[in-house]
């Protein structure tokens, strides 16, 4: 409908980026939203540490791959004129840092992608973080979905095969 | 925070995180695998002088712009119509003082032919206007005649073209400037003394307002152009009104011919003369051309249209001033310019709308320059990109400008004003002779290119293509033999300037080719041995440093001390064994006291450049607090630096030593100074 608003108007939302394909969805529609309802947005790149590491051990300050992550956070963020905070963090488990690092934050909204899996047949690898955060924070949550692969939604039922990405709280 | 990780607990026990610092992230993006972008903190001078010279640059001519904001700098039609036609639209106020002034010899009689000439002046206009659209959209890349040049006639005309241009773009701005200050002048007698300085100043001021970039150079310079645009149409306008509706017609007042016109050659030579004079209207035309790149995209289209809408505009306000001036029986007088007496016929004399009439024209006159600022940068870019010119035409400042080449067209501008007193007659001769050969090289140029591509239509466009360039061709030698022998100044200095170019061209490849590598190369790693000299004045921190610098990349170092004192230089070895064992040190006496000259001698006999041996010295240097301090220190290794210039298989290393904080320091030994 022409004129609703996509999501409820927050004052400061966190991106909570994967270094996956769905991160600029997030970034874009972070900043699109950000920028009309005049918030701030925090991007976070939380690095998993396994148990064969201590958690205070320098694994991400010198990992490339973590710092382009929020890079490039930063340089779409720029184009759409919208500051952006980011943050990197190590823990143990993601949806854990997230929710807590979001409630840290006093942050009304978090948005997450959800990735398009292509192997086995194709399906939305919804993982243990998303349901985590579903369940757990006490902000609104987003999750914008990869859209399925123009090639791949031709053979999905007509119901499915329509939808495409959007944010979904 | 501990070395940069904050520990953070979470609302569960075992939820703990730990939170990293990014200290790249200030200054650095990630744009891909090892690629950095350096962001605007990065490009911060921290030196304190550089620091405040970019402070002062900021505040003339603003804030950084990065390469990204390109697009958001490039110029709307209606902005570039303004920018790039001040200068040919700004003619609409004197070309038909200069046919009427040509005609005027011929007496009375002859000046209703200040019409027909106007209008084929207009014919020429839309036959070069036609043209440069065609090399608008066939050279996008900019460049106008001297790219159409270059790729149908070669390097040789492309040159010409090309000097012909800038030298015509450094005589309308000091042209145009001188013009605008005389109109002040001419109202306010008083301002006469400082009538150089004036126009000295109008060009700072244009030279900075187009460092501030492009876009912003528009916005203050598009107002001055529209409102003399708007006002001459409402005055042709109520002008045509008054003509045919009220039959407001006067005879020109009788004047006696100065000129014998008896035979019909008399007379034709007179109204080519006219014809040639009236044809400075056309100057600026090719500017648009010349900066394509920088439209909006789709520039080469927004360029084309926008050099049609400029030459529409100017065919119109030439014809329509001509028309009423002719009607109205105008002569050129010493006191008042033809237009102005257009306007004060029109609007009524001391009325508010001659008033403004007069201000607008005077300060477009004044803008007329802008237009060189905004091609002649753009041209020398061009020209530095195709190694013609020194490359540092072709870096953008701060502002996305091309900072050397507007500064550069300042200067010159201002030398010519000064050198000729600000006497815009003086200057005149020299004006529109380079711009009429540039016009007829591009037409040439697009003759061949017609020929080669024959496109659809080739036939009628290589058939107006060969008219203008007669055209032009002819207006070029009326042009240069009616000025000369002043006008000759120019022709002399375009194979100077061509001469220039091409021996920088020729520095520039002769240098490619020497560092250049062959594509099949595959580098290994080096062959040849490091040895390190370390030029010694006595025992000292930096001197410490420099020499363990030396040991960390050979282990063939050896120190080497200049002195007049043997006995001072045997108490050095004693110290040198005592407190540096396993460096050699070698003492050299000089007994005519000379430091340099022995230490290179040294170098030649006992370290040769002999092809397998790299001599790498290392020279120990005191990093000075303060700027006086320069002159205290380091004298004698800036002229070792000096010395060893150029000297093959020789690599010169400064060690710089920081003088700690006095607390921190050690007590210095007596006797052991800085490298003095």
């Amino acid at each position: 409908m022409p004129g609703t608003p996509l999501a409820a108007p927050f004052h400061r939302a966190v991106l909570g980026l994967n270094g996956g394909a769905t991160d600029p969805l997030v970034v874009k529609l972070g900043c699109e939203l950000a920028r009309s309802f005049k918030a701030t947005v925090v991007a976070l790149h939380i690095v998993e540490v396994d148990w064969t590491h201590d958690l205070a051990d320098d694994i991400a300050s010198g990992n490339e791959l973590a710092a382009s992550v929020l890079d490039m956070a930063e340089g779409i963020a720029e184009k759409y004129g919208v500051t952006l905070e980011t943050h990197l963090i190590q823990a143990r488990d993601i949806g854990p840092a997230l929710v807590d690092e979001a409630a840290e934050l006093e942050a009304d909204t978090i948005l997450l992608g959800l990735p398009y899996r292509k192997r086995f047949g194709g399906d939305f690898a919804i993982g243990r973080t998303v349901p985590y955060v579903l369940e757990n924070a006490s902000a609104g949550v987003i999750i914008v979905r990869e859209p399925i692969p123009a090639t791949e939604a031709q053979a999905l039922p007509p119901a499915l095969a329509g939808t495409t990405s959007g944010p979904a709280s | 925070m501990i070395g940069g990780r904050r520990q953070l607990s979470g609302r569960k026990p075992g939820d703990r995180r730990v939170r990293i610092e990014r200290p790249h992230s200030e200054y650095f993006r990630y744009a891909g695998p090892g690629v950095l972008v350096a962001k605007e903190k990065a490009h911060v001078e921290r030196r304190p002088l550089p620091h405040a010279i970019a402070q002062l640059k900021r505040v003339l001519i603003g804030r950084p712009l990065s390469s990204e904001s390109d697009l958001e700098e490039r110029l709307s039609k209606r902005k570039a119509l303004a920018i790039f036609s001040s200068d040919a639209i700004s003619s609409s106020a004197y070309a038909t003082e200069e046919i009427l002034h040509a005609l005027l010899v011929g007496g009375a009689a002859v000046l209703f032919f200040s019409v027909p000439i106007s209008i084929a002046i207009a014919v020429l206009l839309a036959i070069v206007a036609f043209s440069y659209r065609q090399v608008c959209l066939a050279y996008p890349s900019g460049g106008g005649s001297y790219s159409v040049s270059k790729r149908n006639f070669g390097r040789l005309a492309s040159l010409v073209a090309a000097s012909a241009l800038l030298i015509d773009y450094t005589l309308t701005v000091a042209v145009s400037t001188s013009s605008a200050v005389e109109q002040i002048t001419s109202a306010v007698p008083d301002l006469l003394p400082f009538k150089v300085g004036m126009g000295v100043m109008a060009i700072l001021l244009l030279t900075l307002g187009n460092l501030r970039g492009v876009r912003e150079a528009g916005n203050i310079f598009a107002i001055p152009t529209y409102l003399f645009v708007g006002t001459a149409l409402t005055m042709i306008g109520i002008g045509l009104y008054r003509i045919v509706v009220l039959g407001d017609v006067s005879a020109a007042p009788q004047i006696q011919a100065t000129a014998d016109l008896a035979t019909q050659a008399a007379l034709a030579v007179l109204l080519l003369r006219a014809f040639a004079s009236g044809a400075v209207a056309l100057t600026g035309t090719e500017a648009i051309a010349t900066g394509v790149p920088a439209f909006k995209p789709p520039e080469a289209r927004n360029a084309a249209t926008t050099l049609m809408v400029m030459a529409g505009l100017l065919a119109v306000l030439f014809i329509g001033i001509t028309v009423l001036a002719t009607n109205f029986g105008i002569v050129p007088t010493e006191h008042q310019t033809v237009v102005s007496q257009v306007a004060a016929h029109v609007f009524g004399d001391s009325s508010i709308g001659f008033y403004l009439f007069q201000a607008f024209t005077a300060l477009l006159l004044f803008l007329a320059a802008n237009t060189s600022f905004a091609a002649f940068p753009r041209l020398g870019a061009i020209l530095a990109q195709d190694g013609f010119m020194p490359r540092q035409f072709s870096f953008r400042g701060d502002r996305l400008a091309f900072t050397l080449g507007i500064v550069v067209l300042g200067l010159a501008a201002a030398a010519l004003v000064t050198f000729f007193g600000g006497d815009t007659s003086a200057l005149i001769p020299l004006y529109a002779v380079g711009v009429f050969i540039d016009f007829t090289i591009s037409q040439a140029g697009m003759i061949r290119h017609w020929l080669r591509e024959r496109a659809s239509q080739w036939q009628f466009r290589l058939a107006v293509n060969a008219f203008g360039c007669v055209l032009t061709g002819i207006v070029a030698v009326v042009v240069t033999t009616a000025k000369a022998p002043t006008s000759l100044v120019v022709i002399a200095l375009i194979p100077v300037l061509v001469g220039i170019m091409l021996f920088i061209h020729r520095e520039y490849d002769l240098v490619a080719t020497e560092l250049a590598l062959r594509p099949d190369q595959v580098i290994g790693p080096p062959k040849k041995r490091e040895r390190v000299i370390v030029p010694v004045p006595g025992l000292s921190r930096a001197v410490v440093q420099a020499v363990n610098f030396g040991r960390s990349i050979s282990e063939d170092v050896r120190a080497v001390h200049v002195t007049e004192d043997a006995e001072q230089g045997a108490a050095l070895r004693r110290e040198w064994e005592r407190q540096i064992p396993g460096v050699q040190l070698v003492i050299v006496e000089s007994p005519y006291r000379s430091l340099v000259p022995p230490f290179l001698a040294y170098l030649d006999v006992m370290a040769p450049p002999d092809g397998e041996t790299i001599t790498i010295v290392v020279l120990p240097e005191y990093v000075p607090r303060h700027w006086w301090e320069r002159l205290l220190y380091n004298q004698v290794a800036n002229r070792l630096k000096q010395g060893l210039l150029g000297r093959p298989d020789t690599v010169v290393a400064n060690v710089p030593y920081r003088r700690e904080e006095p607390d921190l320091a050690m007590a210095q030994k007596p006797g052991t100074a800085p490298p003095g």
